[in-house]
């Protein structure tokens, strides 16, 4: 917490926005009964806030109708500190268990009918009753994050992204609504959420790619700025913002949302170095191992990496060490483990120097 | 002559800013005017890369780019009627894919929709693509060009895989493969015996006029 409050803790803080459960479960040495805090102890992780097996086999869960769909939001069967509102979408699981969506639904002002059938009750106690209970009986010394999104990658998903593109300027009020009402949901949810004994807030919305945002600075205040607002002014604790790709057009009005860290810096769109120095001031920057490197590189090269950021990213605190996206199942457990290792060598302060240690 | 230099101008701004109902009328204009349906073709086919260029630069973004592609086919469509078929041959064939595993399809879309504003046609094979389907789709369709997607890195090998598959059932030498996708690079490209990467769509429309 001291990071995320742009301080300088004692270690670099370690964090992950999600970990896939195949690859907790290989972490965990084939368990799955294990507790919030061994993954953390395991890897050296300062808080968690992501869906663990609870002892259930992992295994694809397809959930057939949206009855059944808002049942299980308001009785998750496993822990689970996540609070994102669901797609309005078709979606379809793969052999694999990794849910994707097929289309979006939401394609005129007639099927905004659907957040009714779609999006679980915001007020209903049940999930945040049982969620206070998992707080409870797992934070330890950890932190514990909830997981939202402002509203911004459902409206984006649930439109479609081409079809958001022609919307913008073919029926602009209906792109806005379908933001609004995402927005208005999570505000919602946040309220309660304030309430509840989480430390901190992660929002995960994506809206840009490796060359920028999927919208000008314009069209991002007419059609973003305005409902992402109405989440942010909600949050009364510290929050993380998350977006893949290059914001650089746009970062300007995304730091004045207000958020505490903003995730991941990809290295492939943005120079996590330039953001710290221009930035570092306002807000903490977390990020950003590269999810290629922990997929397809070496434990060598996690290593070296993982050095490189906290020798150039790390100084004066306010930096917390993540991969550039999530971890993945298809991650090669020794790179992960060989972050964790790194993390530990490298990450206590006062910082190693920065020649390389071979 | 300044007058068609006026109203062509016109059309290639219809274009570059989505102006499809405009565009829709200026062609009208032409024709009532008795322009050469060939002309016009000539004179829009510009605007779509001052698109990508202007995309490039950051000028533009994805909504700007995906209405003036729009707009462009839309006109393609007005005029094909009245051009001869020799005239209205696509420039070339493209399948396109995202390759096995992997379910995202918004960088794909983009591609096809900016080939097709610059008159190539496109073969949508959609998603979770396997070598297998790649191969089958070459030898029935008989492509110029190969396009391949992928967003994840765990998905990139099957990229490898079907250059492989394509070699192994004798049409590598037919084809020209392209790659794109986030996790991507020339030098990936270069690896797995790709013949070009395109980091974004005017890109891939580039290399495909240039190799085609």
């Amino acid at each position: 917490m001291t990071a995320l409050r742009r301080g300088v803790p004692d270690r670099v803080p370690w964090i992950e926005n999600w970990i896939d459960i195949d690859l907790q479960v290989r972490l965990m040495a084939g368990r799955v009964d294990y507790d919030p805090g061994e993954l953390c102890r395991r890897l050296g992780m300062s808080a968690f806030g992501h869906t663990y097996p609870s002892g259930k086999k992992t295994g694809p869960t397809l959930i057939q109708s949206l009855r059944d769909r808002k049942e299980a939001y308001y009785y998750p069967k496993t822990v689970d500190f996540d609070f994102t509102p669901p797609w309005i979408a078709e979606t379809a699981t793969d052999e694999e268990g990794r849910t994707h969506i097929r289309k979006g639904l939401l394609t005129s002002k007639d099927s905004l009918a659907l957040f009714d059938e779609f999006l679980p009750d915001p007020d209903h106690k049940a999930r945040y009753e049982q969620v206070a209970r998992w707080i409870e009986q797992y934070r330890e010394d950890f932190a514990v994050f909830a997981r939202i999104r402002l509203g911004t990658i459902n409206m984006l998903e649930s439109l479609g992204i081409d079809r958001f593109a022609f919307m913008v300027f073919d029926e602009p009020d209906l792109v806005k609504e379908v933001h609004r009402r995402f927005s208005e949901w999570t505000a919602r949810v946040v309220e309660h959420l304030n309430k509840m004994d989480f430390d901190f807030i992660w929002s995960a919305d994506d809206m840009a790619d490796n060359r920028g945002p999927w919208m000008s600075p314009e069209m991002y205040y007419e059609f973003f700025y305005p409902y992402q607002k109405m989440v942010a002014d909600a949050i009364k604790k510290p929050w993380v913002f998350h977006s893949d790709g290059n914001l650089t057009p746009i970062l300007d009005g995304l730091l004045s949302l207000g958020m505490s860290g903003i995730h991941p810096i990809q290295p492939e769109a943005m120079d996590i170095s330039s953001v710290k120095r221009k930035y570092g001031h306002r807000v903490c920057i977390l990020g950003n191992i590269s999810v290629d490197k922990l997929s397809i590189g070496t434990p060598e090269e996690v290593e070296n990496e993982v050095r490189e950021r906290i020798s150039s990213v790390g100084p004066g605190g306010g930096y917390i060490i993540s991969s550039s996206n999530t971890l993945t199942s298809y991650m090669k457990t020794e790179n992960v483990l060989a972050m964790a290792e790194a993390i530990k060598n490298y990450g206590k302060y006062p910082l190693p120097s920065t020649q390389p240690s071979r | 002559m300044a007058q068609e230099v006026k109203l062509f101008e016109d059309m290639r701004n219809a274009v570059m800013y989505g102006k499809r109902d405009a565009l829709k009328e200026l062609i009208q204009q032409a024709f009532k005017e008795g322009r050469p349906p060939m002309s016009m073709l000539e004179a829009l086919v510009p605007a779509m890369h001052e698109v990508g260029d202007k995309y490039e630069r950051g000028d533009f973004y994805l909504p700007q780019m995906m209405i003036a592609a729009r707009a462009m086919s839309e006109g393609l469509a007005l005029l094909k009627p009245h051009l001869a078929a020799n005239q209205t041959k696509p420039k070339g064939k493209a399948v396109i894919g995202t390759v096995k595993g992997d379910y995202h399809d918004i960088g794909k879309n983009i591609v096809k929709m900016i080939l097709e504003a610059g008159q190539f046609e496109v073969v949508d094979l959609g998603v979770d693509v396997s070598p297998e389907k790649f191969v089958a789709a070459v030898k029935e369709e008989k492509p110029r060009f190969v396009l391949m997607s992928a967003l994840l890195t765990l998905t990139i090998a099957n990229m490898e895989k079907t250059i492989n598959a394509l070699s192994e059932a004798g049409l590598r030498e037919q084809v020209k493969v392209g790659v794109g996708g986030a996790p991507l690079s020339q030098r990936y490209a270069d690896r797995i015996g790709g013949d070009f990467y395109g980091k974004d769509a005017p890109e891939a429309l580039r290399k495909c006029e240039q190799l085609v």
